[in-house]
């Protein structure tokens, strides 16, 4: 444990700032291509379209939205695994596009992801020590042999897995251990944020507490930021601190976790909490179910003006299909400055000035985003384990 | 947009379906006999709506499929009965069995698209089954069919029949597979995860579509699921299973209001709850599902069971009747927990 300190007793680069990553407007777009011979550039998927956020040093901050926001892109760009059109990233106060070769590696170390399955995309034939060393020596964390082994004992504990592991293979291991390593080998470098895509979502309903749980306990441990990514609102709540949600490639609202869902302001939030079932007869009895019509637009094909305006009960003739709505601070009594959102109307629907209405479901065309009109299945987790069972009569 | 306060009509005793001491084997020549499904009996009746709950591997879907004649045709063993309206489904033949598929019984997937036959506009495909099985005309049934798709929530069905199940986003298809499920106007729909592969917003919109099924038309309806929470909106008995067996079956509100067996408690306590308090760590079950012993050897559960003695490792425990007298609370638990004797959970 010679040279890995925790980042606790790293001293900030001023005193006073402790934002650790600061997106502005960062935007991710996918070229669509078609054409046989001349792949021709017909469009562009907008996955990730004007993205800003702050993540302060030791906090943890949960995305949500739902599939194909652009959660995960967002968070590639971030790590700039994915190289953001426009925008900048700024970690620890370095601007991230300004790094090259080996400076962008050495700051690398410092980010790190979680995956939904973190071994599903590894070396099968590489035992665990092999897997963890690996990223050690490509940051020079293995010269001293010693010092290796006792950090390798060290993050094993942290997670709660038996000495014995080391030698064994990822695939002899059930999801939640594996999500156990996938945390050692994002820890064995000693970062200071944790990007962690879906980290329980692979996850058996009753392992998904352990890794929520050893989640918090290993950032109290090593004092680490994260970046939460998760579809699951209530996961999310649980564990962050401050909580944004995406819909179609930006933010529509961004709250403490607690402010967030005492009250929701933007429509697409109040839609998706009250869509969230809860384990609870008695409260999905009385609750009030907003259903949403239709489909989450094509990324590919965004609305114009407020991207949530063809399925908005509250939409609003003057200006919701033409002006985009920025995020913003509301003039409402008891919610706080840092809980913003971006909806032109947030106070009067909030004060039942405006009241909601029936929308007619606008067709949206899955394929939009896609290069080919090919038959291809979205990423539906977990497969039928019969595929070849057909309804009646097929 | 609509408000859902919803109390089931449930009318006792008249049951449809009646399923008993199910049990199904998978193995074969060097393979070791593997009991997926050990001993599963209930009911449902007409306009009622059942859960079968548990996690991955506890043998849900192994359930359905043999009460639908689904099951590969070899390499597996069905005991028990399941009686549809006097007759034994799984003392039917290949031919009786789809024929009764077709006209009374239906099932919707996780995967839709599976289920679908990509290379058929899903409006002949919906058409298909009412010529079939009501015996209608090809302009009629298109007809029927473009209503179907309406009913369900298909935006602008006149365009939509004519489209591939590709073209169609997964809530589309999820729509269209029960618009296909509808069209033999089933008495019986079987719901196997039918929403867990969308997202929230989506699946409020099917299991509001399902709902209307159950109170409109007075079907019967086994969902199956891994989320309580859906259980929750929905269920009017749940039954929780574990390694193939159910541990524990209740109505929805005495269930939720009193889980009493280790392991249905154990999960109410370990899942996070969207109104629920902020504070404090999750209780995680230990171990994980694959940790279970086999039942012969106890109870399953006891690898990770905090109430486990000695006898839970020697005796398997029977599903018997809660022991504070509660009608239809049963569980299989030879220390469950009782109201006041605990502090773990709430
Ligand atoms: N490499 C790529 N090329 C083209 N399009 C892409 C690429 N990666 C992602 N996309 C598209 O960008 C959009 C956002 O994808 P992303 O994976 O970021 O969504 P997500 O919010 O993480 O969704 P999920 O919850 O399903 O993981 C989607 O429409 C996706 O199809
Ligand atoms: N055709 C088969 N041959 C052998 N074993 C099988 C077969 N089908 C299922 N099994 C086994 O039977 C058990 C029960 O499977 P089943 O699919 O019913 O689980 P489930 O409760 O539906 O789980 P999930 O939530 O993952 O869908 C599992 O251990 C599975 O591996
Ligand atoms: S800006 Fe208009 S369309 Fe967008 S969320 Fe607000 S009311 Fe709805
Ligand atoms: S029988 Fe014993 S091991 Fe099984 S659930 Fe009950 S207390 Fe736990
Ligand atoms: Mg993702
Ligand atoms: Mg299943």
């Amino acid at each position: 444990m010679s040279e890995q300190t925790s980042i606790l007793d790293k001293k900030r680069p001023d005193g006073s700032a402790d934002i650790l990553l600061d997106a502005q407007d960062v935007k991710v777009h996918f070229p669509i291509k078609r054409g046989v011979i001349f792949d021709r550039t017909v469009g562009y998927v907008y996955a990730v379209d004007g993205m800003t956020l702050q993540i302060n040093r030791g906090e943890t901050y949960g995305l949500v939205g739902e599939s194909g926001c652009g959660k995960s892109t967002f968070g590639r760009a971030l790590l700039r695994l994915e190289e953001p059109t426009a925008g900048t990233v700024a970690f620890d106060g370095t601007d991230l596009s300004s790094l090259k070769g080996e400076t962008l590696r050495k700051q690398r170390r410092n980010m790190q992801m979680v995956f939904q399955d973190p071994l599903s995309s590894l070396d099968p034939r590489q035992t665990v020590e092999a897997l963890l060393l690996e990223g050690m020596r490509a940051h020079g964390l293995t010269k001293d042999k010693t010092a290796a082994h006792a950090r390798l004992r060290e993050l094993l504990s942290a997670v709660g897995l038996p000495e014995a592991a080391l030698k064994k293979y990822p695939h002899e291991f059930s999801g939640g251990q594996r999500q156990r390593i996938g945390i050692a080998r994002a820890l064995s470098v000693d970062p200071q944020l944790i990007v962690a895509d879906e980290p329980v979502s692979a996850l058996d309903v009753s392992v998904q507490a352990q890794v929520i749980n050893l989640l918090e306990d290993v950032q109290e441990q090593f004092g680490l930021t994260y970046l939460v990514i998760a579809h699951d609102l209530a996961v999310v709540r649980h564990i962050s601190d401050r909580v944004g949600v995406m819909y179609l490639g930006a933010l529509v609202e961004e709250a403490d976790a607690d402010d967030l869902y005492a009250m929701p302001l933007h429509p697409y939030t109040r839609a998706l909490m009250s869509a969230v079932p809860i384990p609870d007869p008695q409260v999905e009895d009385r609750r009030e179910r907003i259903i949403l019509a239709g489909d989450l637009p094509s990324p590919a094909a965004p609305p114009n003006g407020c991207r949530f305006h063809t399925r908005c009960p509250w939409r609003q003739e003057t200006k919701c299909d033409t002006e985009r709505p920025q995020l913003r601070e509301v003039r409402i009594e008891g919610v706080p400055a840092t809980h913003r959102v971006a909806c032109h109307f947030a106070e009067e629907i909030q004060s039942g000035a405006l009241q909601p209405h029936s929308v007619t479901p606008t067709i949206v065309d899955p394929d939009a985003d896609r290069p080919r009109p090919d038959i291809v299945e979205d990423g539906a987790p977990g497969a039928d384990p019969f595929p070849d069972a057909r309804p009646p009569g097929v | 947009m609509s408000a859902a306060a919803y109390e089931p009509e449930v009318r006792a005793g008249d049951s449809l379906l009646s399923v008993r001491d199910l049990v199904v084997e998978f193995g074969g020549k060097g393979r070791p006999t593997f009991r997926a499904v050990d001993g599963v009996s209930f009911d449902v009746g007409p306009g009622q709506t059942i859960g079968l709950v548990g996690e991955s591997g506890c043998g849900k879907s192994v359930t359905s499929l043999a009460i639908m004649g689904l099951l590969p045709a070899r390499g597996n063993k069905v005991a028990g009965s399941a009686t549809f309206d006097g007759t034994d489904l799984l003392t039917l033949d290949q031919r009786e069995m789809s024929d009764r598929r077709g006209r009374d019984i239906a099932m919707i997937f996780q995967d839709p698209l599976s289920s679908l036959n990509p290379v058929v506009p899903i409006g002949v495909q919906v058409a298909e089954v009412m010529q079939r099985h009501q015996g209608l005309k090809k302009a009629q049934a298109m007809q029927e069919s473009r209503l179907l798709l309406d009913r369900v929530g298909i935006p602008d069905p006149a365009r939509r029949l004519k489209e591939y199940p590709h073209q169609l986003s997964g809530g589309m298809r999820q729509r269209a597979l029960i618009a296909m499920a509808l069209a033999c106007k089933p008495r019986l729909l079987i719901a196997d995860e039918p929403t867990t592969a969308l997202d929230v917003t989506i699946q409020a919109q099917i299991l509001e579509v399902l709902r209307e099924l159950v109170v409109d038309s007075g079907t019967a309806l086994i969902m199956i699921t891994h989320d309580l929470g859906v259980v929750a909106g929905l269920c009017d008995e749940v039954n929780v299973m574990y390694a193939g067996r159910i541990v524990e079956s209740a109505s929805r509100h005495e269930i939720f209001a009193r889980p009493e067996h280790p392991y249905t408690h154990g999960l109410l306590g370990s899942i996070p709850r969207l109104d629920g308090t902020r504070a404090g760590a999750l209780h995680a079950i230990p171990g994980s599902v694959a940790d279970n012993i086999p039942w012969t050897g106890g109870c399953a559960f006891a690898p990770r069971c905090t109430n486990a003695t000695a006898i839970c490792r020697e005796q398997s425990p029977a599903l018997e009747a809660d022991p504070t007298g509660i009608p239809d609370h049963l569980l299989r638990c030879h220390h469950p927990i009782l109201p006041g004797t605990d502090s773990t959970h709430e």
